[in-house]
């Protein structure tokens, strides 16, 4: 499990990096900063695969998959940046399977099982519960000092 | 005592719009994994990425920002996602995908660790709460 150790690892960090980053730059000055982040490791996977031989399907999906992916990390930045807490918002958006199950449900015509509609409850209420924000108090008025 | 109207955040707003394309991209590489490997995958991914980025410059005019802490963390963003996702990949061929992907699914919870810490963000009990459930969600859609 050492390999799942390290993906949690730099995921559980990255979160940290994309708060630190849009208290510094825009949103959209982060997407373009992580897209050169991830081509960066391009050449390197390049050496140990290829693209030859895939379908026109499975390559239009990878790139349509690739720019929803560019967008949503907008997104994310954009909630960062507008003042959503790392703590919040990381969490949150992680719960995008929510999504993806219902899009699958809806084109694929795969149907959840027992246990992922209980995922889906708790995704919705987690959801819920991690965009409760307690409603702000309005200051008090200052109030005239009266010498006595 | 009086309080302000509850309105909806803008930031909560941008949050689920993330929950959506990241639902598509969850979906389309469904789609793509029907024949492709991951790494092949991972390559698409970056490649498609490129015209987002592109649009972002021409919608920036050109002017990215280049403040050295922000661009660092940017790119250390992009790098540890896709390092992550070779991990990942790497601890699927060792694993079944059924303990590999919930175990990895727990990330945010050092997120909300390093936040509390490095940042020093506090949450409500409410948030704590809705922590743990959408953790044990993750962990459940995964499987």
């Amino acid at each position: 499990m050492a390999n799942a150790g390290f993906a949690i690892l730099l995921w559980g960090v990255c979160g940290l990096f994309m708060k630190l980053g849009t208290n510094r730059i825009s949103a959209r000055s982060m997407v373009i900063w992580v897209t050169i982040g991830f081509v960066i490791l391009v050449p390197f996977m390049w050496r140990m695969t290829t693209l030859a031989g895939l379908s026109a399907g499975a390559i239009s999906a990878g790139l349509i998959a690739g720019g929803v992916n560019g967008l949503g990390n907008w997104a994310i930045f954009a909630s960062l940046e507008k003042g959503a807490k790392a703590s919040v918002a990381i969490p949150l958006t992680a719960l995008y399977p929510l999504c993806t199950v219902i899009l699958a449900t809806a084109f694929l015509r795969e149907r959840p099982s027992s246990l992922q509609w209980l995922g889906i409850a708790l995704a919705l209420a987690g959801g819920a519960m991690l965009s409760y924000e307690p409603p702000v108090a309005p200051a008090l008025e200052e109030r005239p000092q009266c010498a006595q | 005592m009086q309080t302000e109207p509850r309105r909806f955040p803008v930031w909560l707003w941008y949050a689920l719009l993330c929950v959506f394309w990241w639902g598509l991209w969850g979906f389309f590489s469904k789609i793509g994994s029907v024949s492709a490997n991951p790494l092949q995958l991972q390559i698409l991914f970056t490649l498609g990425m490129l015209p987002v980025a592109f649009g972002m410059l021409v919608q920036m005019r050109g002017r990215l920002d280049h403040n050295p802490g922000g661009a660092a963390f940017g790119m250390l963003s992009g790098l540890f996602t896709g390092l992550g996702a070779l991990g990942y990949f790497a601890a699927l061929r060792q694993q079944d995908a059924s303990v590999v992907t919930p175990v990895t699914g727990l990330f945010p919870l050092l997120t909300v660790v390093l936040a509390f810490i490095v940042l020093r963000e506090r949450l409500n009990k409410v948030q704590m709460g809705g922590i743990v459930l959408a953790l044990a969600s993750i962990v459940i859609l995964s499987i």
